[in-house]
């Protein structure tokens, strides 16, 4: 097969697209740790490793820029390119939204009960950004369609887990300030969101990953 | 406009009110399951395609894959060699060029030609421009000087060349010498220039120029370009046509639709350099 480097070019970048996935997932899994143990160590293993992602990111998007600049990739090659320049923002934005729930953990003692339904969401969206990862790696388009069917179930259960959340802690809480009955459900309602946000990032790597094996841009909007 | 002189044939053919050749559509040159063969070589091999009027067509495909030979049978260049067979159809306006009483010169009058290597004659670069204009006896009929302004003005080379119409044309850069000739194709007032890898003997800043004279014509004419950069058409050309070996057109679409998501595995393949 002729261009030899550039097709190394091309599986290179897949693979380190990949790396870079399993790095994030990494941190996701540490982060749901760091809720539930509220552990320093863990904390700080996630806010001080953003910026590890964040290099890998800018690295990855200078590989990219030198590809579409010195091959002039076109058709899938160029598809590829396109949709690996997009997934690479969504990685570093769950890695963000993984520093913010550690970040959390210093804040306030997560509360027991919720921290069950808290994991179990974030266990689900993991499962979402690995399947989207998955078919990037082996241009997978029918895994696209099950990770985009999953969200509107992440969604619902946690506008379910917000609504619980405020009930239970409300009741519980009674006897406290209400400054601090703010400060505790706003930082559990920031950490749904940010879960629901990592499923929407999984959704947009399948979104990319569809468009990249068929050009079809059903899933993005 | 055109004038009895623009006339491809002998006979009478339907004409619109302004003297032009009536269009149903916008296709200026089809062909038809065309076939072309050199001895007992089949060149091409069963080609339709239709060229939309003012749009860039780009042609690219692997060496021997016929897009030069399918260029030269629009203007039957191809006449010229003995061997050359040629079946199916290959219509201007509807009209086969290949009929008995097609006048091949009025029909290169009206399609255009620039080759690889600018091949202006060793003449001034006045006389380059006004030689087809003589030729046709229009040299009465018009003001040469304007004529030979317009040419020039239209292929980007008349700032360059205004105060020297009397060196050779020969004296000029390769660039400049291929806008000549340029000029010269489009003095006659063709409807259709062909181009067969008009830049691949030039310099990158002299090739640019020309891709964006490309660009400026098509506002008037309709181009048909060989390439074999496919960068190049992918920059250009609205529409684009694979050729591949044997002389098969394999995917004729949109240039975009091309370079981005080709129906064909054999046009991605090529395209993506995985083979050719």
């Amino acid at each position: 097969m002729p261009r030899h480097d550039y097709q190394r070019q091309l599986e290179r970048l897949r693979g380190n697209v990949l790396d870079m996935s399993e790095l994030v997932v990494e941190r996701l899994e540490l982060a749901l740790d760091a809720l539930e143990t509220g552990d320093e160590e863990v904390i700080e293993r996630v806010v001080s490793g953003d910026d590890e992602i964040n290099q890998l990111y800018l690295d990855l998007e200078q590989d990219c820029v030198d590809i579409l600049a010195l091959q002039q990739p076109v058709a899938g090659d160029l598809r590829f390119i396109a949709a690996s320049f997009k997934i690479i923002t969504d990685l570093e934005r769950i890695a963000d939204l993984a520093t913010n729930l550690a970040g959390y953990a210093r804040r306030i003692d997560v509360d027991p009960d919720a921290i069950a339904g808290l994991r179990s969401i974030g266990e689900t969206t993991i499962e979402m950004v690995e399947a989207a990862m998955s078919a990037y790696a082996r241009d997978d388009a029918d895994t696209t369609y099950d990770v985009a069917d999953r969200d509107d179930a992440v969604d619902e259960r946690c506008e379910q887990a917000s609504e619980r959340i405020v009930r239970d802690l409300l009741e519980r809480s009674a006897a406290d300030t209400t400054e601090a009955i703010l400060d505790e459900v706003s930082i559990h309602l920031l950490a749904i969101r940010d879960l629901e946000r990592v499923g929407d990032h999984a959704v947009n790597i399948a979104a990319r990953t569809l468009y990249m094996v068929e050009s079809d841009d059903e899933l993005i909007y | 406009m055109a004038t009895d002189g623009d006339k491809l044939i002998t006979t009478d053919v339907q004409t619109s009110s302004t003297g032009r050749i009536e269009r149903p559509d916008e296709t200026v040159v089809a062909s038809q399951q065309l076939d072309v063969y050199y001895g007992d070589e089949q060149a091409l091999d069963d080609v339709s395609m239709e060229i939309p009027e003012n749009k860039v067509t780009a042609i690219i495909g692997p060496s021997g894959c016929g897009k030069s030979t399918f260029l030269r049978c629009v203007n039957r260049m191809n006449d010229q060699i003995d061997a050359c067979r040629i079946e199916g159809g290959l219509r201007f306006h509807g009209k086969d060029v290949y009929d008995d009483d097609v006048d091949p010169v009025a029909l290169r009058r009206k399609i255009g030609m620039v080759f690889q290597k600018p091949n202006p004659f060793p003449k001034s670069i006045y006389d380059n421009v006004a030689y087809g204009l003589r030729v046709q006896g229009k040299a009465d009929d018009v003001d040469l000087d304007d004529a030979v302004e317009e040419a020039l003005r239209g292929a980007a080379l008349w700032d360059e060349v205004k105060d020297q119409l009397d060196s050779s044309g020969l004296d000029l850069s390769g660039g400049q010498q291929q806008r000549l000739c340029i000029a010269r194709a489009i003095a006659t007032d063709p409807e259709v220039i062909l181009m067969d890898e008009p830049t691949s003997a030039l310099d990158p800043v002299a090739a640019s120029k020309i891709e964006d004279l490309i660009a400026d014509l098509v506002e008037e004419y309709t181009v048909l370009i060989v390439t074999h950069n496919m960068q190049q058409a992918a920059r250009i050309s609205d529409k684009t046509a694979v050729f591949l070996t044997g002389g098969e057109l394999v995917e004729f679409d949109n240039t975009n639709k091309i370079f981005e998501n080709p129906e064909h595995d054999r046009v991605e393949d090529y395209i993506t350099g995985k083979f050719g």
